[in-house]
């Protein structure tokens, strides 16, 4: 009992630190970076990684019927992370918050000079519909 | 074990300050929805290694219902943005 | 045959039943009648009311296939999450970055969105538009310096939706395909 004892705290004192770390420098991607877009790798990267760590690190801490409420938890935020982030990115983009300069190439805009059309205009279309404008 | 506990929150809180930084600096809308979201899964971070210091599951629901609101809410936020870009 | 239709209409069902008595029981955390009781009327309740369409008709389950990809999953969280700090702290306001278009083969729902999902998981890309009609991602890539790496993320996705479409897709092992998603993940070329 003592040995799983001691097991559990050394995964939690390897994934705690760890965790935390991540998620310090998610916050200094956060800052760092100079536009929406790659401001958005370290949202959704390092600091998915840094919670999911955590939360692994105090669930082996917590009795058993607890747990698994924990790792759900990290369950959804591994799947809501890149929804999120797609949702901001594709908002970004349309919004023109991403600096250009920064971009080596963007095939996304030579697609649209190309054709001429949004690639969205037809959802665009549907959202205006849906404010009865 | 404390000592561990104590300076990973220590850690963590920082990481939030640092956030919280961006989101006062914005400077679009979209930097401020991104950098609360980052602040809500600290929030989650944080109180689940206070679960574990103290090793008591009480605040269990709260990182639940923190986890789906903050999925939720920039989801909307980051939605009405774009429409109120569309807009223009 | 009525009767048939229905049975089997509701058997589609089970697996969500499943899921959603799991996690009511998880959330509770314990297994008392009353948390199993209640749990099973919610599920059945919340199915009756919000039917949804199956996610895999009539899929053949591949859990080899699928766990590979789970722990393909979650090593490129952990190297992505190292490369976006690296980035973070070596290049910072300095980086450049690229939006890449990637031509997808797989015509599915479920395996457009697990490819955009597992994408924005792997090092250095990210999902920013997703054009379903013509099958295009959109991918927002960080360290990028010359037209090589641009290849390469090309490349890297491609493989994310291989990986994917082995895991779940239903083009290969054809049987019970139900034509819901229209000849989904066939090879089209190399």
């Amino acid at each position: 009992m003592n040995a799983l004892n001691t097991a559990r705290d050394a995964v939690t004192a390897v994934l705690l630190p760890a965790g935390a770390a991540f998620c310090l420098l998610g916050a200094l991607g956060l800052l760092r970076f100079p536009d929406t877009g790659s401001r958005l790798h370290a949202a959704a990267k390092a600091q998915t990684l840094g919670l999911l760590l955590v939360l692994v690190g105090t669930a082996v801490q917590m009795p058993l019927r607890h747990a698994p409420v924990l790792l759900l938890v990290a369950l959804f935020q591994l799947l809501t992370a890149p929804v999120t982030s797609q949702i901001i990115g594709r908002a970004a983009y349309r919004a023109q918050a991403l600096d250009h300069r920064l971009l080596l190439r963007d095939e996304l805009a030579e697609r649209l000079e190309r054709e001429g059309t949004p690639a969205y205009g037809q959802e665009r279309e549907a959202d205006e519909e849906d404010e009865g404008r | 074990m404390t000592v561990l506990y104590d300076s990973v929150l220590a850690v963590v809180a920082a990481a939030g300050l640092l956030t919280l930084l961006r989101l006062v600096r914005g400077p679009g809308a979209l930097d401020r929805i991104m950098a609360l979201d980052v602040l809500a899964t600290m929030i989650i971070a944080g109180t689940a290694v206070g679960m574990a210091a103290r090793g008591d599951p009480t605040p269990l629901p709260v990182l639940v219902v923190l986890a789906l609101l903050a999925f939720i809410g920039s989801v909307t936020a980051a939605h009405l943005v774009e429409k109120r870009e569309g807009m223009r | 045959m009525n009767g048939l239709e229905r049975a089997r209409r509701g058997v589609r069902h089970l697996p969500m039943i499943a899921w959603l008595w799991l996690l009511w029981i998880l959330l509770w955390g314990s297994v008392d009648l009353e948390v199993l009781l209640g749990g099973l009327a919610v599920a059945l309740a919340l199915v009756a009311a919000f039917p949804l369409p199956p996610a895999l008709p009539r899929a053949v389950p591949r859990p080899l296939r699928i766990g590979a990809l789970l722990v393909h999953l979650l090593t490129d969280l952990v190297r992505s999450g190292a490369t976006a700090a690296w980035q973070a702290l070596r290049h910072g306001p300095r980086t450049s970055a690229a939006i890449v278009e990637v031509e997808l083969r797989v015509d599915s729902d479920l395996l457009i969105t697990a490819v955009a999902e597992l994408t924005t998981m792997t090092p250095g890309t990210l999902v920013a538009e997703i054009d379903r009609r013509r099958r295009l991602l959109y991918v927002h890539t960080l360290p990028v310096h010359d037209e090589r790496d641009i290849h390469h993320r090309k490349s890297e996705v491609q493989m994310v939706e291989r990986r994917v479409a082995r895991a779940i897709g239903h083009g290969e092992s054809f049987e019970g395909f139900d034509g819901i998603d229209g000849p989904s993940s066939r090879r089209k070329g190399g």
